[in-house]
């Protein structure tokens, strides 16, 4: 069954308009604004986590003195846990999170799928507005008398109990995410009404773009596992703040008996799947981009589609492999660890299938494209880097040291920080009605992914060479001092590719209004969007399209239209 | 008491005396290699790694073949009409999955087979008692880690237990079992040279054996954040010839009875060794 909203009159004031907006294109740029600039934020955390780590002892050049007046500039031992701390949680919720399913969530799904809005526009507002709010507790945690959340992205009791902190920043790090958990929620309710409910008549789930099957399995797993962790977080508030024991034990519980453990249950049953959360959307988008910028269909579209959804479906199976040092037990060891090696199936054929749409296409390197492909590259090397830890006998000797580090930043940083850029210069002129500059882009890719590849590369090297995680000096060891000059290099790419980002900071700003008009369809793609004006109009489409044919059809032989690509509104030519 | 200041002294001399070479700087590339392995399963640990990197070597040649190559000889210059496919081929689902199939026969079954196989016969197979092994207790708080020998009775946490901090003195060649817990936070003991680690765990006691093949003094770390002093929570792991060893466990016994103050509750943190 399909439904469409009626065309409501286009908001008048500001407010209505710009900051409590219903319109689902607002509510994404509110997201994308959101997300690039906690972006920031999260990235000047990496720089000061590289520093210290490369020049241990020496004051942060320029705003060292101003953030750490006390050490003269240099980064201190409490404020790096806290750094890393933050920069972990920043990156995953309040970056990527809203970029690439707040953003391209929001502004895809209705256009995409030939819908007027959101299912629930109102449950759309609150999502931003709550998700808003979260950011102001989690902002205002560094700001207590302890300072903020010092216990690591994962928090893991009893560490993140009063136990290992007793001031308020951990609470309100827990209270701040339960929030954004909430916000999360709304959202993925909605991605997934509206997809089912408002799809164009005529579109079948595979007449999707691949785009919003990526965006809807990460809804469902959003959906599915974020209360999870809502619900972890909460049982650790009660810890802190009632005196319940849920997650202490041994000599620390004065009370009862709880066990740390099963926070880690919790959180990785939460965990696992966040990974694909993040990076089911890129992979969606990369999936189209390739074929786009081919002028090819995508090979095999249906099993990119199907081998994307088995994989959903196997990562709420596997999180046990990060918790193999915790010495499960040899059965469950020995499960998680088969389960996730299956998951290389899936993986492999996606990958065979990018290939595949690359092979006798027509290839046009634009921004969005070369970013793309650009993925393609970093998540080879993130996916194949996890066999290494999802075998124990290797996982043993490379758990909580850098390889993990270089791993999930290839998987989850890299893969899906250029997945959103490709999709920010793909969209762009859809958004804002005006084209970005081409050479930026390009410059801003390349600077990327040097520096990128120093940076998480460099990662897996000092892993490898046993560096553990998380050392405000790993210096203190007699076996880590040859990994000084390689940690200095990795601290020269990082700095590399922070610069990186100006020329795309510069290029979006810029273009935002004195970029070229874009005309109504730049990229020659015959997705629904592109049959709307730049940008579209608040109600999107006058009348709901009729969808005729695939996402993909590029290069028919038989087009007699003068163009080499159909729309989705025509019928398949044959 | 006594004990502890000698322990202290050998500590300090460790630190002083095994003085780091600083005067030639190590060369970036010198970042590309393990340390060495002091144990008699560490190779296992490399050989696995040695052979995910041959095969995803290989994999990831292929995609950068793909990758690479399809760019530069199927770009839009090259190649003006892009091949079209009239729909979803049944011969391209059926290549995508052998593929997939492929990949998981030929790479990742092999090395799940692999690590199942050592986590059953070895790492997870602990010493029988007439193998004699050394038994420590580990007791890992912030930011120190505890070692915890039973005396010449054969038992945990009686008079005659031999304890010491920041120093973990073991035999080269017995079998060693370490039952690991913590006072108060998640801690990791982790020995890069042996290429294990085991959690450290408030309310439980995990385990891990060793059997060692190299004497001389080693690094010890502290894997899973534990707060701020973390990154300084190491100790020395120091391998001696057995009869050194012995001669150590002898005096350092002698010293432990005669240092013992059972009015210091805090000194008996140790548990009744059990069967397993
Ligand atoms: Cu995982
Ligand atoms: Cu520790």
């Amino acid at each position: 069954m399909t439904y469409a909203h009626d065309i409501h009159p286009a908001p008048t004031t500001f407010l209505t308009k710009y900051v409590f907006s219903y319109d689902h294109k607002v509510i994404a740029k509110q997201f994308l604004w959101y997300g690039i600039f906690f972006l920031g934020i999260g990235g000047m955390m990496a720089l000061l986590i590289r520093w210290t780590l490369a020049f241990p002892g020496e004051p942060f050049p320029v705003i060292g003195p101003i953030l750490f007046p006390h050490t003269n500039g240099v980064v201190p031992p409490d404020t790096y846990s806290m750094l890393f701390t933050l920069h972990g949680t920043i990156m995953i919720f309040f970056a990527i999170t809203p970029i690439l399913i707040g953003a391209f969530g929001n502004y895809c799904i209705p256009l995409m799928i030939g819908a007027r809005d959101m299912a629930f526009p109102l449950l759309n507002l609150l999502s931003f507005h709550i998700a808003v709010l979260s950011a102001v507790l989690m902002l205002a945690s560094l700001f207590l008398p302890l300072g903020g959340a010092a216990g690591g992205w994962t928090s893991y009791p009893t560490l993140s109990t009063l136990i290992g902190s007793p001031g308020a920043g951990q609470t309100l790090w827990c209270l701040s995410l339960f929030v954004l958990g909430v916000s999360s929620t709304m959202g993925a309710i909605n991605y997934i009404t509206t997809i089912i409910a408002f799809r164009a008549p005529g579109m079948g789930y595979f007449d999707m773009p691949l785009t919003i099957w990526g965006l809807w399995l990460t809804a469902i797993l959003n959906a599915l596992f974020i209360p999870v962790l809502g619900a972890g977080l909460l049982l650790l508030v009660f810890d802190r703040v009632f005196g319940t024991t849920f997650f202490l034990a041994g000599a620390a519980a004065t009370t009862g008996g709880g066990d740390p453990i099963l926070f880690q249950h919790v959180f990785w049953i939460f965990g696992h799947p966040e990974v694909y959360i993040l990076i089911l959307p890129a992979w969606g988008m990369v999936s189209d981009f390739l074929s786009f910028f081919s002028r090819k269909p995508a090979f095999a579209a249906k099993a990119t589609a199907l081998s994307m959804t088995a994989i959903t479906v196997l990562s709420t199976l596997v999180y046990g492999h990060h918790m193999f040092t915790t010495q499960m037990s040899p059965l469950l060891t020995q499960t998680f660890m088969t389960l996730t090696m299956t998951i290389s199936i899936p993986s492999a054929i996606f990958f065979a299938n990018w290939l595949g749409t690359l092979w006798r296409g027509s290839i046009s390197f634009d921004t969005p494209m070369i970013f793309a492909l650009g993925v393609v590259f970093v998540f080879g090397l993130g996916g194949l880097t996890g066999l290494y830890l999802g075998a124990a006998t290797t996982d043993f000797y490379l758990h909580d040291t850098y390889f993990v580090v270089g791993h999930f930043h290839y998987t989850m940083a890299a893969s899906v920080l250029l997945g959103g850029f490709a999709g920010i210069y793909f969209w762009f002129p859809k958004m804002f009605g005006r084209m970005m500059n081409e050479t930026l882009g390009k410059i801003h890719f390349w600077i990327t992914m040097i520096g990128l590849n120093g940076v998480f590369f460099g990662m897996l090297v000092v892993g490898y060479a046993g560096m553990h995680r998380r050392l405000y000096n790993p210096f203190v060891y007699e076996f880590m001092q040859n990994l000084i000059p390689l940690n200095t290099f990795i601290t020269w790419s990082a700095l590399l590719m922070g610069f990186g980002q100006l020329p795309f900071l510069f290029n979006f700003i810029y273009s935002l209004w004195k970029g070229p008009i874009a005309v109504e369809n730049p990229w020659q793609v015959g997705t629904l969007e592109w049959t709307l004006p730049s940008p579209p109009k608040t109600h999107n489409f006058d009348t709901i399209p009729t969808v005729k044919c695939g996402p993909h059809e590029f290069g028919n032989p038989l087009l007699k239209t003068g163009r080499d690509f159909q729309y989705q509104t025509e019928e398949l030519v044959r | 008491m006594a004990l502890m200041m000698q322990q202290f002294n050998f500590f300090l001399s460790q630190i002083l005396f095994s003085q780091i070479n600083v005067s030639e700087a190590p060369s970036i590339w010198s970042a590309f290699k393990r340390p060495i392995d002091i144990s008699t399963y560490g190779h296992l640990s490399d050989w696995l790694f040695d052979y995910i990197t041959v095969s995803i070597t290989i994999s990831f040649i292929f995609v950068c073949a793909g990758l690479f190559g399809f760019c530069y000889y199927y770009s839009a210059k090259r190649n003006k009409v892009p091949y079209y496919t009239y729909g979803y081929k049944k011969a391209h689902l059926k290549i995508t999955l052998l593929i997939g199939l492929v990949v998981f026969f030929a790479i990742d079954s092999m090395i799940a087979g692999i690590a199942n196989k050592d986590i059953k016969e070895v790492f997870w197979k602990f010493p029988t008692a007439d193998e004699n092994p050394l038994h420590v207790e580990i007791m890992a708080q912030q930011w120190m880690w505890n070692f915890r020998y039973e005396g010449s009775d054969k038992e945990f946490n009686t008079d005659d237990d031999i304890t010491t901090n920041h120093i973990l003195y073991v035999p080269k060649g017995r079998k060693i079992e370490y039952r690991v817990s913590s006072k108060d936070v998640i801690h990791s003991f982790y020995i890069p040279f042996i290429r294990n680690k085991v959690d450290a765990i408030p309310g439980r006691v995990t385990r891990l054996w060793v059997e060692l093949t190299k004497t001389g003094t080693y690094d010890i770390g502290c894997a899973e954040m534990c707060g701020t002093a973390h990154y300084k929570m190491g100790a020395k792991l120091v391998v001696m010839e057995i009869e050194d060893f012995e001669k150590w466990q002898a005096s350092a016994n002698v010293l432990a009875k005669n240092g013992s103050d059972p009015s210091t509750v805090e000194n008996y943190w140790g548990w009744k060794w059990e069967k397993q």
